[in-house]
């Protein structure tokens, strides 16, 4: 069988190209992709923990975890489609009239 | 594991994908590979279930949802301005380079509890029965406030695109757009 360890280290480099991702994009639908990207590196590492332990608690949480990316993508698209409809661009550069 | 090799190879490759494409239909189409990788590792890690809602959900529903925001919002064409933070993306792979180093440094002498072979019969395979079982005891709270926060989730996003009726102003001219000149 394959070690934990791998899938382990499959799941961080998973998550460093998404903060890396997250850093270096400049449209806001890109950053949340890659945000998309951590949350599926965290998630492989929890199954990998699953097998390891021999939980199924575990499998229920990354489900748990899938249903908020769902959630989170429908709510921040539709905030990027609010912002879209004021400022025809979605960089997220400009977007800095909240500062204090 | 020349199994795991090459799924491990084609998320990582989709992954990159997904962080260096210059069009975003591409990057889209990375993580859906990257994602699709994921469940046939799932696969392998004993967990069905998650496997088939991940192609399902994740794949499927999720990524469509980003394909139409990224052709709705025309957002497919590449950022050509500069950007204002200097060297950022050089700053970025750094960085990402110390933290992957010390993720593999951390991760790599993991050692399992138990042995994996005793460990993979306990899960039954993560057949939607079992997993089900669990999430509707030990994690029935979190399932209903997930729920919850769908239902929440859905108004607000219906809340957010909805256009506001103005019935006296028979027409609204978008003319107070604040910051539409400079983004153009």
């Amino acid at each position: 069988m394959i070690p934990t360890s791998d899938y382990l280290l499959l799941s961080g480099l998973l998550f460093t190209l998404g903060i890396v991702g997250v850093l270096i994009r400049r449209t806001a639908v890109l950053v949340f992709l890659s945000v998309e990207l951590m949350l599926n590196a965290a998630n492989l590492a929890m199954v990998a923990f699953a097998r390891a332990w021999g939980q199924l608690q575990a499998q229920s949480a990354v489900f748990i975890v899938m249903t908020l990316a769902a959630a989170e993508v429908a709510i921040g698209l539709a905030i990027l489609i609010a912002i879209f409809r004021k400022r025809v661009s979605t960089e997220v550069d400009p977007l800095s009239e909240m500062k204090g | 594991m020349i199994l795991f090799l090459i799924l491990a190879l084609l998320s990582l490759v989709g992954g990159v994908l997904t962080i260096a494409a210059s069009n975003a239909i591409h990057a889209v189409l990375g993580l859906v590979g990257t994602l699709i990788s994921l469940a046939m590792l799932y696969v392998t890690l004993d967990a069905h279930f998650l496997a088939a809602v991940q192609v399902i959900v994740y794949a499927g529903a999720v990524m469509v949802l980003f394909l139409f925001v990224v052709m709705l919002l025309n957002a497919a064409r590449p950022v050509s301005s500069r950007d204002p933070i200097p060297y950022v993306r050089e700053l970025a792979v750094i960085f990402g380079v110390l933290l992957a180093g010390s993720l593999l440094l951390v991760l790599n002498g993991y050692a399992p509890p138990r042995s994996l072979a005793n460990a993979a019969s306990d899960l039954a395979g993560g057949a939607p029965g079992p997993v089900g079982a669990v999430l509707l005891s030990k994690f029935l709270l979190p399932f209903e406030a997930v729920s919850l926060l769908l239902l929440v989730a859905v108004i607000g996003s219906v809340a957010l695109v909805l256009r506001p009726q103005v019935q006296e102003d028979p027409a609204p001219e978008p003319a107070a757009q604040p910051g539409r000149g400079e983004t153009a």
